[in-house]
């Protein structure tokens, strides 16, 4: 029967297309794990890794493109090939993100390195919150491997506790470099790590939520969103909705 | 294996070549006017020409009808148990032998007479030779028809239904005129055939020397006229056979000729 | 808005042999409703069921509801059914004998419209709804037959809008057709849902998926899953159907 032969080329290409997802995310994660090493021990070769790594990490994000472009043009996939297919294509912009997010910590690894003095500052917020980002990047990876929805089910509240530690280890640095405890250069690089931590810690949510797509049809925050319009309706200037 | 089968056609075309080739060589030889005028009392065949148009044409109006709604009733409602048993008598009836008709019709009217519903007179006469005649073709036409009618694709039949026609409708209107010359070819073909039976006429209406009298006298036709100019004595009449033969034959290959015409025609007009 | 067609637990058999199984389904007025399923399993069934049309079968018999507008549809007769809900077969078949102004008119005609000016008007109008009428103008006393397959299946659909359904089923009308007749016809089924209810039957599921706003999917006379068809293609609920529409069936 054609449909047969069909299906095979389809779970060929499938096949292919998981196993250099599961490779880009695999390499997205030593990336950012590499990274906020490096940069916690001021180790600029580790640092230097990273660039290697991004440079994979793009060069197999436009090959998983090409390869979804193909499943498409080819099969028109429907229900779960179609949620799995166009799920990839977008989780690799999220991973590939990651990947340069990486590279960027590294890059400000090596101007920490080169700097004349090393900041004294008492980093453990820093170092918390990066802990609480590899997890979440770590937590959504293994959800889509995986292609377990329940494990990721709560990550927009996970991510809400990463942007409350943002928001406070933000205040923290600017009183450090008001009060002088930390020189403004550093000062600044800092901030912008925990910006890029925060950004990753996005990231790794949007895989999250996608996982759960793929693997239920939910869209989460229209559900949310949905949910939120019927408890607390808006206003309206006659009547009740 | 071409060679062979060519050989086999020419071996079936012998007899139809030769038939044609004699009864033309032998039959023109009677050919005029007076062959036509005169009745075959006066050793001329026109009563019988007339004889045999007049059975044909009469059996024709009755059996045409009836054949014709027979078929569709087979082809159109007959696929229960009923429609089976109606269909197998009436391919009985294709194969009974015509003299058996001829006998079936004479002692009919035999017995008619003799309770006194018809005048004892009509067992030899034209009325008799129709009922034989039409006995034969009724079926044949039905049959036919029938065919003819199965010809046209189940979504003609469908399509008709789906526009909301009443099923009669639908048949006389659309199935039955899509399978028109089928049905006018079937109806052709048994008139031929009525037209060349002999056995049946000969128990029947008999035969007469005069023009056509009525229907309740004996009539000539052609086939009997053959029958009896060949058998007698008279070689004068033994010729005429041969030229009445040509007059028949002819008039069937008329026939023949125009179911194919009609059939162009009608393809013609697509 | 109540449903233009409701079918009650609707079942139908051919002899002894059940075809379609207690289907409950509804018929959106204004919309097109496409059912698609394996070769077997009752489609065609279904929808002959609608109009009456399965009664043309010898044997086959059909118990349940079928409501159209609210009325019974076995309590009308049948003609009057066949009249409100249209068909178009698979293969397309214009009547042989008749011209293509004939062909269209003849649903008119033959239920006894003898007005030529009416008739003019319903064939004009049929025949552009059909997409036909530009095609077709200048000869329309041409035989049916001398028209390419599509235009064939176009002016059968012409014939069956000309005695103004309400409903028009469809089965598999596209089946015989090329890709550009296809498309052609589909835009058409675009159209169609204004003024009529649209149900279609295909065996192509992207057909369904390109003109049906709702889909029903139906596996040994059964009724699996009915949506909205973008529902249905993007995350159908049963597994069944998820199988059927990713062609892993078997």
């Amino acid at each position: 029967m054609p449909q047969a032969a069909e299906r095979k080329a389809l779970e060929k290409g499938l096949r292919k297309l998981n196993e250099n997802m599961v490779t880009l995310a695999e390499l997205s994660e030593l990336a950012i794990r590499k990274a906020i090493d490096g940069l916690t021990r001021f180790d600029t070769e580790v640092a230097r890794e990273v660039f290697t790594l991004d440079q994979e990490v793009y060069g197999l994000q436009l090959e998983i493109e090409r390869t979804c472009i193909d499943l498409i043009a080819l099969h028109a996939p429907v229900a779960r090939d179609l949620r799995t297919i166009t799920t990839s294509l977008k989780i690799t912009t999220d991973l590939d993100r990651i990947g340069r997010y990486a590279k960027d910590l590294s890059e400000l690894t090596l101007q920490f390195g080169s700097a004349q003095a090393r900041p004294r500052a008492d980093i453990a917020r820093i170092r918390d919150m990066a802990d609480h980002t590899i997890h979440m990047v770590d937590t959504s990876i293994d959800a889509f491997v995986k292609r377990d929805a329940e494990s990721v089910r709560n990550i927009m509240e996970v991510d809400d506790e990463v942007d409350r530690m943002h928001d406070e280890i933000f205040i923290d640095l600017v009183r450090r470099i008001e009060d002088r405890t930390l020189d403004t250069e550093s000062g600044a690089r800092y901030i912008l790590v925990n910006r890029y931590l925060e950004r990753i810690a996005d990231h790794a949510v949007n895989i999250g939520l996608r996982v759960v797509y793929m693997v239920t049809g939910d869209w989460l925050p229209r559900i949310r969103a949905a949910d939120r319009a019927k408890r607390y309706p808006k206003p309206t200037s006659g009547g009740t909705p | 294996m071409n060679l062979g089968a060519f050989f086999c056609v020419v071996i079936a075309l012998i007899p139809l070549g030769s038939l044609l080739f004699e009864a033309t060589v032998r039959g023109i030889r009677s050919i005029s006017p007076g062959f036509f005028a005169l009745t075959t009392a006066n050793g001329g065949i026109g009563n019988a020409i007339q004889g045999t148009l007049i059975l044909i044409g009469l059996t024709a109006a009755i059996a045409l009808p009836v054949g014709i709604l027979t078929g569709i009733y087979l082809a159109e409602y007959g696929k229960n148990r009923v429609g089976a048993a109606i269909r197998f008598f009436v391919d009985v009836m294709t194969q009974i032998p015509s003299i058996v008709v001829g006998i079936f019709a004479f002692s009919l009217l035999l017995e008619l007479g003799a309770i006194g519903i018809v005048s004892s007179r009509l067992v030899f006469s034209t009325t008799t030779g129709v009922i034989a005649l039409s006995t034969i073709m009724i079926p044949f036409v039905a049959r036919t028809s029938e065919e003819a009618l199965r010809l046209v694709p189940i979504s003609t039949r469908e399509s008709a239904l789906a526009l909301g026609i009443p099923r009669y409708r639908a048949i006389l209107r659309v199935v039955l005129p899509s399978a028109s010359s089928a049905v006018i070819t079937g109806a052709l073909l048994g008139i031929a055939r009525v037209g060349g039976e002999t056995a049946p006429l000969l128990m029947t209406c008999l035969g007469s020397g005069y023009w056509f009298e009525g229907l309740d006298q004996p009539c000539e036709s052609l086939p009997h006229t053959i029958y009896v100019f060949a058998l007698g004595p008279d070689s004068a009449l033994n010729q005429a056979a041969w030229g009445a033969s040509l007059i028949l034959v002819l008039m069937m290959l008329g026939i023949a000729i125009a179911s194919r015409v009609v059939i162009r025609l009608r393809a013609g007009t697509r | 808005m109540p449903p233009k067609i409701h079918t009650e637990k609707l079942s139908a058999w051919y002899g002894p042999k059940r075809a379609i199984e207690d289907i409950t389904l509804d018929f959106e007025e204004h919309a097109v409703s496409a059912i698609i399923g394996p070769s077997g399993c009752g489609k065609s069934t279904l929808i002959r069921c609608l109009n009456r049309m399965h009664e043309t079968i010898p044997k086959a018999r059909a118990e349940g509801k079928v409501l159209l507008n609210d009325e019974d549809v076995y309590a009308l007769p049948a003609v009057t059914v066949r009249r409100r809900i249209g068909m178009v077969f698979q293969k397309a078949n214009p009547f042989p004998t008749m011209s293509i102004y004939e062909n269209v008119a003849a649903g008119l005609r033959l239920n006894g419209v003898r007005d030529r000016d009416k008739l003019d008007v319903a064939v004009l109008e049929s025949l552009k709804q059909a997409a036909l009428w530009d095609e077709v103008k200048d000869s329309l006393d041409k035989s049916g037959a001398s028209l390419s397959g599509g235009q064939q299946q176009r002016l059968c659909i012409a014939r069956a809008l000309a005695v103004r359904p309400e409903v028009l089923l469809m089965d598999e009308p596209c089946s015989a057709l090329d890709p550009i007749a296809t498309a052609k016809i589909e835009d058409l089924i675009f159209d169609l849902r204004k003024d009529y209810t649209v149900v279609i039957v295909t065996h192509n599921m992207q057909q369904a998926a390109r003109v049906a706003d709702t889909t029903a999917f139906l596996y040994l006379g059964k009724l699996i899953e009915t949506a909205g068809t973008r529902e249905l293609f993007e995350r159908p609920k049963e597994t069944l159907t998820e199988s059927y529409i990713t062609g892993r069936f078997g």
